[in-house]
């Protein structure tokens, strides 16, 4: 596997990754939709279907402050080449959305969770912009941080 | 203490709204008073006094009174939560996938 970190050093508020897998785009696909395969993988979940607008939850071992308990909606589902769904621990909402694209060794597997939900982005408009420029400013202040 | 999570989810609540995040932006700047950022934005002096508090209190800026003007600035290390997050999950999704791959390389086709 090779993996590349392609988070944007100006962006603070995505995390974005994309790996390549010697494997068909098939056989991840069932890794990210299969409730056994995800727990064995990922997080034990529950109540999974594969349709859009579906609430299911994850749940990681519990943390002082935190049950461990992860709250997820299906908010796309394209078999087998996306899945995207919110993420939401606490207040904090995110979405976290797989692509798969098929390559001549296997799967190119791009994942990407952003800190904000897709309809408050689209809401925000401008907003969105101002942020990753102040990311980029980020960067200088924290470097004054002792 | 608050908790890192509780910090986190104060942080993210005082940046979700657009006109705080301008406040902010405008603060990265440099330091401001009150009756600065109302002239700058269209808003009126009780909003901008609100939205400062809440920033305030998400640990973002933090204010000095000089006279009668209370005066506003960024507080660099208020972002390390956001910063905390961004490594949390850097590191959770990378030990994760490499799980993927040992399990995809014990699945059948």
């Amino acid at each position: 596997m090779s993996v590349a970190d392609t988070t944007a050093r100006s962006q603070v508020d995505t995390v974005s990754f994309e790996f390549d897998l010697r494997h068909s785009p098939k056989k991840v696909w069932r890794a990210l939709t299969d409730p056994e395969l995800l727990t064995e993988w990922l997080l034990p979940v529950f109540d999974l279907a594969l349709e859009s607008g579906h609430a299911f939850t994850f749940k990681a071992p519990p943390q002082p402050g935190w049950d461990g308990t992860v709250n997820c909606r299906m908010l796309e589902i394209e078999a087998p080449t996306k899945i995207s769904y919110a993420w939401v621990v606490g207040d904090i909402d995110t979405v976290v959305t797989f692509t798969l694209a098929p390559t001549a060794s296997g799967t190119r597997l791009s994942l990407v969770q952003s800190g904000f939900k897709e309809h408050q982005k689209q809401n925000w408009g401008g907003a969105r912009y101002g942020w990753k420029l102040m990311g980029g400013r980020l960067v200088v202040l924290l470097a004054r941080i002792p | 203490m608050q908790t890192a999570v509780a910090a986190e989810d104060k942080m993210f609540y005082a940046l979700a709204d657009p006109s705080r995040r301008a406040i902010f932006k405008s603060l990265m700047r440099g330091e401001s008073a009150v009756k600065d950022l109302t002239a700058r934005f269209d808003i009126s002096q009780p909003a901008v006094s609100q939205h400062l508090a809440l920033l305030k209190d998400a640990g973002l800026i933090c204010g000095r009174k000089d006279g009668r003007s209370v005066y506003y600035r960024v507080e660099p290390k208020g972002m390390k939560p956001l910063i905390d997050w961004v490594a949390h999950y850097r590191a959770f999704w990378t030990e994760h996938v490499d799980r993927l791959e040992k399990l995809l390389e014990k699945m059948d086709e």
